[in-house]
């Protein structure tokens, strides 16, 4: 207790005393018997009013004044503190006892009406929360108004480590049970007792349904089991209140998750239009020109110098083929697929495929076979090429050069099937499940085999949003990519027939 | 060698690309003309006609759909569009409303090149009046409405000659799926692609030399076939 308060309370002491005086001079003008028969009555008030205003000890104080000033004062012989009439003494008696159950009974009403005020601040407080770090400073100043004890919580780092929220002296054996509980998420709460200063310390995690927030440990004091068990209950309808805050937070959360993602959207289609115009109209003009050059009679009849020129268009090619890819990747991201889907020739796809790859895929043998009778199939041919590149390029990344890649397309099960093996270095386990996720790139090629880990993830996007499906396999040593698509009814010789010519 | 050249206007609001199309235009022997905006483009293409216009879709006034559609308000000169990727709809509705061919960026010289040619020479075919068209092997002869193949007769079906009829009407140009389907179908058929497909399929396999990998009638994947004027020198892979 500091010097400010102990003065408060021996001032509102000396009121009680005071107001005991008040009624006493009030009374002493009067007749004594008439003054007798009133006085029990009228000094309840001064007791009844320390009692709401100060407390249980105010008005235990002034009822023993009280008393002690009607026996001196009014009940004879006056003027000593003794009484001769037993009824008299009965009486005052009487009143004590009427004086300290009634001042008891007010005492613990404000004591109530208090608690109610303090809860009521708390709940204010915790509507006008917007942070956990608000949400905790607001528990630990109401449990530490209420209990007097302090609350240490302890937040749960990203990493698993943890930190108290501030240099509270928090004992040892209580740091070690809070580590424990943050390492295992969901751990129950506990309580424990300082051996040192037989405090007991209660325990309790903080979590809303999404994340782990911390640990709260509030030092309940030593007393009774009683009081202990009184004082745990209390907490634990604090922390109640707090997780439904939390769970006000974690919307809140959300809301703030969606406004990132809207910017992170924005920038993605900021991002787009840079790529398309500012990147891809430099390439145009550094083709272009590499194309005129090359055509020039000074540059053909020069082959140091038509090398050169070839080179430069070699480097665009290249340049070329990863702003498409991200082009692709971005346009799958932004959702803004919408494929647009008509009859096309499984072999003009793929063959498309195959010349658009040409550059990236010449040191290769392509063998191509086609069933015959194949029906067409129902997709954006844009996207099916796209992905049917992407996956030919692969299979000649990761395979030694001058390797064969056999393309094979046939139908079976309503579906045609476009294959594409090759005789590379295939896939683990691992690597087979991590495929299709965006950015993969397996650790094993990553110094050696340049690439952005896009492509399996823009051609897996592309077949799936023609209603397609995408398997990869093993093939001998090497890696079979399977993309499935669904085929028309009719065959080829259907469609002639109805073509009736 | 002082022979008249063709007049070709290029309409791109980008110094560099206007740069190499100039140089590649003029080592080809033609004259060139350069606008950077619309209404400069239609200036001179109203008071120096051009033989041959390329335009590019994003200028900065207008766009270029809307400067194509008042060129052929009042001209038929040949147009030649440079696009950007994946635009298929906006290629299909450009040739619909008058544009000869495209090219996509980023693109070689040649390659426009050969397209220009193309388009130059189907503008001025009434004049020249030569029937017999060649794609590499192959001859058709739209009068007599004959085919041969590296000397030899093929025989087509009636719907096979009328496909390759009017393809070799555009030799190395591209026609759009609808305008094919509208020339040789009728009734419900004409919006069925699917026999389009197969049609295109029997006729590479009595033109083509390797049908599954057709070099003469050329597929452009969502816009239309092409029978190919030049026929490239090295196989594909």
């Amino acid at each position: 207790m500091t010097s400010s308060a102990a003065k408060g309370t021996a001032f509102s002491l000396a009121l009680a005393v005071a107001n005991v005086g008040a009624v006493t001079a009030a009374l002493f003008p009067f007749d004594s018997s008439f003054a007798a028969s009133v006085v029990p009555i009228a000094y309840l008030v001064p007791v009844i009013f320390a009692a709401t205003q100060w407390g249980v000890w105010h008005a235990m104080l002034a009822s023993i004044t009280a008393m002690a000033a009607a026996d001196f004062f009014f009940f004879a012989p006056i003027y000593t503190f003794r009484v001769d009439d037993p009824k008299e003494a009965v009486d005052l008696l009487l009143f004590l006892v009427v004086a300290l159950v009634s001042s008891n009974l007010a005492s613990r009403l404000r004591h109530r009406e208090q608690e109610i005020q303090q809860l009521y601040a708390f709940s204010q407080r915790l509507a006008a929360c917007f942070t956990v770090s608000d949400l905790i400073a607001a528990i630990q100043h109401y449990l530490s108004s209420v209990l007097g004890q302090k609350a240490t919580f302890f937040v749960a780092m990203a990493d698993g480590h943890h930190e108290p929220s501030e240099s509270g002296a928090t004992p040892k054996v209580v740091q070690e049970a809070v580590a424990s509980m943050i390492i295992a998420a969901g751990a129950p709460a506990r309580s424990l007792c300082d051996e040192t200063t037989r405090d007991v310390w209660l325990l309790r995690p903080v979590s809303s349904e999404t994340s782990v927030h911390g640990v709260i440990a509030i030092n309940i004091g030593a007393g009774s089991r009683g009081s202990i068990e009184i004082k745990t209950r209390r907490v634990e309808a604090v922390l109640d209140e707090v997780s439904l805050t939390l769970k006000r937070l974690d919307i809140g959360k959300a809301m703030e998750d969606a406004r990132f993602h809207l910017q992170a959207q924005l920038l993605r289609d900021a991002f787009h239009g840079t790529l398309s115009h500012e990147l891809c109209s430099p390439l145009a003009g550094i083709r272009g020109s590499a194309s005129v050059l090359g055509s020039m009679p000074l540059v053909r009849d020069n082959a140091l110098a038509e090398s050169l020129v070839d080179g430069i268009s070699e480097e665009v090619a290249e340049l070329e083929g990863y702003i498409q890819n991200l082009l692709n990747a971005t346009r799958v991201t932004a959702g803004g697929l919408s494929p647009r889907r008509e009859w096309a020739d499984p072999r003009d796809v793929i063959n498309a495929a195959v010349r658009g790859r040409r550059r990236r895929i010449s040191g290769h043998r392509i063998t191509m076979a086609f069933a015959d009778e194949l029906p067409l199939v129902y997709v954006d041919s844009g996207l099916i090429e796209e992905a049917c590149g992407q996956v030919l390029e692969n299979a000649a990344k990761y395979s030694p050069s001058g390797s064969t890649v056999s393309v094979g397309v046939w139908a079976e099960h309503g579906q045609v099937i476009f294959s594409i093996a090759d005789q590379g270095v295939g896939l683990t386990p691992h690597e087979l499940e991590q495929l299709g996720r965006r950015s993969f790139r397996s650790e094993r090629h990553q110094a050696t085999i340049p690439g952005s880990g896009l492509g399996f993830w823009i051609a897996t996007t592309f077949v799936k949003a023609n209603d397609g499906t995408i398997s990869v396999s093993r093939h001998g040593k090497g890696t079979r990519v399977a993309i499935s698509l669904p085929a028309s009814e009719l065959t080829p010789s259907e469609l002639i027939a109805m073509d009736n010519e | 060698m002082n022979k008249p050249s063709n007049v070709v206007l290029l309409i791109d609001d980008e110094p560099k690309i206007r740069r190499f199309l100039r140089a590649g235009f003029e080592l080809d022997g033609f004259s060139v003309l350069e606008a950077e905006n619309a209404a400069e483009a239609l200036k001179i293409a109203t008071f120096s006609p051009p033989d041959l216009i390329i335009l590019d879709l994003a200028l900065p006034d207008l766009h270029g759909t809307e400067v194509l559609d008042r060129i052929r308000s009042w001209s038929n000169v040949p147009v030649i569009i440079l696009s950007v990727v994946s635009g298929e709809d906006e290629k299909v509705r450009l040739l619909q409303s008058g544009a000869d061919d495209y090219v996509v960026k980023p693109f070689g010289m040649a390659e426009l090149l050969a397209r220009s040619e193309a388009a130059l020479r189907r503008y001025f075919k009434s004049a020249t009046e030569n029937p017999v068209v060649t794609a590499g092997p192959l001859s058709v002869d739209l009068v007599s409405r004959t085919v041969s193949l590296s000397g030899s007769r093929v025989n087509l079906t009636r719907k096979e000659y009328r496909l390759l009829h009017i393809l070799a009407m555009h030799v190395g140009l591209v026609v759009t799926h609808d305008h094919l389907l509208k020339e040789i179908w009728t009734g419900n058929q004409r919006d069925n692609i699917q026999y389009l497909r197969i049609l295109v399929r029997k006729l590479r396999q009595k033109i083509e030399f390797d049908p599954n990998d057709p070099r003469l009638l050329i597929t452009e994947s969502g816009v239309g076939y092409r029978l190919q004027n030049r026929i490239e020198a090295s196989p594909a892979v």
